[in-house]
């Protein structure tokens, strides 16, 4: 069986750069001090999203920053030096919540991060992708009674498709569904310490299996040292990944924000279904 | 990104750390009549593996710090000494692998025993201190600096040295690690030296370019450390590599420490206040870990 969403001849493959900021909000989230092993997360607004963002200037790719609401609370500098730099932000989770919520906790979760967002960066934020995943139909009422346009949390497809969660004309969202098993680098980096060179390979056979096929690349990536690709060696991986890519005819990086919207214009192209 | 300023103009700087981890590690799970068998290989660490890791520094000309639960030190204090003798050094690491994020009122006294013990060994006062599983209470930070330590090296958000400035103006230096560079969780997850090789030499390749700290964390240990023979031929090549790039200075904790405090850089906040009110209200949900098939 096929795939009915399909992109355009001259699109061999768009490529959704992901950076999921996940400072300490992460370990905090969950109880944890931000102490000794734990402190990893420091990396990421001190290190790694610095050398993210210069990698991806160097190859003038764009990119999408998804945030915990706490982890810009107390690195506004950082998250308005992204936007600055023509990244977009986008949301995460506010202490990025890796855990079943209530709906009412939740939507109060989903606007408290919006708020601070859009506070720093003085532009509405579009989208939204869940910390580990978890969401559910009324997750999608809420973003889109907010203005969302996107979500990226969904692991069901390969291609985007419009997301219908109502009967109303507007009840629906694009849905960009992402890989967290195997391109995202995560499971690689804090489960099977993977060497870099490996992951690098890795990922080039999963883009060489996409590319012209399903024509959709997206990767979800982290700025943190442990289990992130923020220390040398691992931005080193992910840049010559993009150079790889970019070595391709018809390959377009666009942050997901621009993808989106790009889905919206294109109704057509995209396959619409419901799961209620 | 702006480099580091190492000293003399060094490109990098290497640590080489070693925690001693022996019977101390093994005592976690058994009790002293039972460090046999499969509770015998922090043994291996002292027995075979030390000698050898020493042989391999000396070759190489290369100093070395050891973090030494204060129970290893009275274990094997006369090796302690050699090792200290060497050119290394000792550093504390607790007394018997306690994790210190649970530790409650016992924490001082674990490392005022611990600063004693070395001291008594070596016949100085430890001045860095890493912490067993990396695991640290909100208090250790300060507990350090009230005892004189100069230095922790528990942390892993940092290319390079910094400064925490603590409550009463007082300063500790930061000289955070990486897991990727430590052979602990790599062996541990079963990989082959081969593969640590190829993680370490990327590691090492990717930090030498940018300028960064290349902290190196091995263990004596049998199980998931370094000294086996096998391993200890890995060692060795990537020390070779590391004098072949170029510009690389190998340095003690407590040299790196001392220059770190010398610059006068700008320092950073008790990592554990900006925190406090929302750990304070958290529940505990523990790592995050992944569910087995």
């Amino acid at each position: 069986m096929g795939q009915r969403t399909t992109l355009p001849e001259d699109m061999r493959c768009v490529v959704l750069i992901g950076i999921d900021f996940d400072g300490p909000s992460h370990e905090v989230g969950r109880g944890i001090a931000p102490l000794g092993k734990h402190s990893w997360g420091n990396y990421s607004a001190r290190c790694g999203v610095p050398r993210h963002m210069e990698m991806l200037a160097s190859h003038g790719v764009p990119a999408t920053f998804f945030i915990p609401g706490y982890d810009a609370e107390r690195h506004p500098d950082t998250i308005a030096q992204i936007d600055r730099n023509g990244f977009e932000v986008a949301a995460h989770g506010y202490l990025h919540e890796a855990w079943e919520l209530q709906p009412d906790e939740e939507e109060q979760l989903l606007r408290k991060t919006d708020d601070i967002l859009q506070d720093i960066v003085g532009k509405p934020v579009l989208g939204w992708r869940s910390p580990s995943g978890r969401k559910s139909e009324r997750t999608m009422a809420v973003l889109r009674s907010m203005g969302y346009i996107y979500d990226s949390s969904d692991k069901d497809y390969d291609r985007p498709y419009r997301l219908r969660f109502g009967k109303g004309a507007e009840d629906f969202i694009v849905e960009l569904p992402n890989n967290t098993y195997s391109l995202d680098d995560f499971p690689f980096y804090k489960f099977s310490y993977t060497p870099p060179s490996e992951v690098l390979a890795q990922w080039k056979s999963e883009f060489d299996a996409i590319y012209g096929v399903d024509r959709f690349f997206v990767f979800s990536l982290h700025p943190r040292a442990g289990w992130g690709s923020g220390t040398p060696s691992r931005t080193h991986a992910l840049s010559e990944m993009i150079k790889y890519m970019k070595s391709h005819d018809g390959v377009r990086f666009m942050d997901y924000r621009g993808f989106a919207q790009w889905c919206l214009q294109h109704g057509d192209n995209l396959e619409e279904v419901s799961f209620a | 990104m702006k480099p580091y300023p190492w000293p003399d103009g060094a490109r990098s700087v290497v640590l080489l750390t070693v925690n001693f981890d022996a019977e101390s590690f093994d005592l976690k799970d058994t009790s002293p009549e039972r460090l046999f068998g499969r509770y015998s290989y922090g043994r291996y660490g002292v027995r075979a593996g030390l000698p050898r890791l020493l042989d391999l520094f000396a070759r190489h000309g290369v100093p070395a710090t050891f973090f030494v639960p204060g129970d290893d030190a009275r274990r094997h204090s006369a090796l302690v000494r050699e090792i200290a003798a060497s050119g290394h050094e000792i550093a504390a690491r607790g007394l018997a692998m306690e994790n210190f994020a649970t530790l409650g009122d016992k924490e001082m006294e674990v490392l005022r025993t611990s600063q004693a013990i070395l001291a008594d060994v070596t016949g100085h006062a430890p001045q860095g201190f890493r912490a067993p599983g990396g695991e640290l209470s909100p208090r250790t930070l300060g507990h350090l600096t009230d005892m004189g330590f100069l230095y922790d090296a528990s942390f892993q958000d940092a290319d390079y040295p910094y400064v925490y400035a603590l409550q009463g103006g007082k300063t500790l230096v930061e000289l955070p690690s990486v897991f990727a560079l430590d052979d602990g969780p790599i062996y541990a997850a079963r990989h082959t030296h081969a593969r640590l090789r190829a993680i370490w030499e990327d590691e090492i390749r990717a930090a030498h370019a940018e300028g960064i700290l290349i902290p190196i964390t091995m263990h004596l240990r049998g199980d998931f450390g370094s000294t086996r023979a096998a391993r200890i031929a890995v060692l060795d090549g990537l020390l070779a590599l590391l004098k072949q790039l170029g510009g690389v200075r190998f340095m003690t904790c407590a040299q790196l420490a001392t220059h770190a405090l010398s610059l006068g850089l700008p320092t950073q906040p008790d990592p554990y206040l900006a925190h406090a009110d929302t750990l304070a209200h958290a529940v505990y949900r523990g790592d995050l870990s992944v569910k087995p098939l």
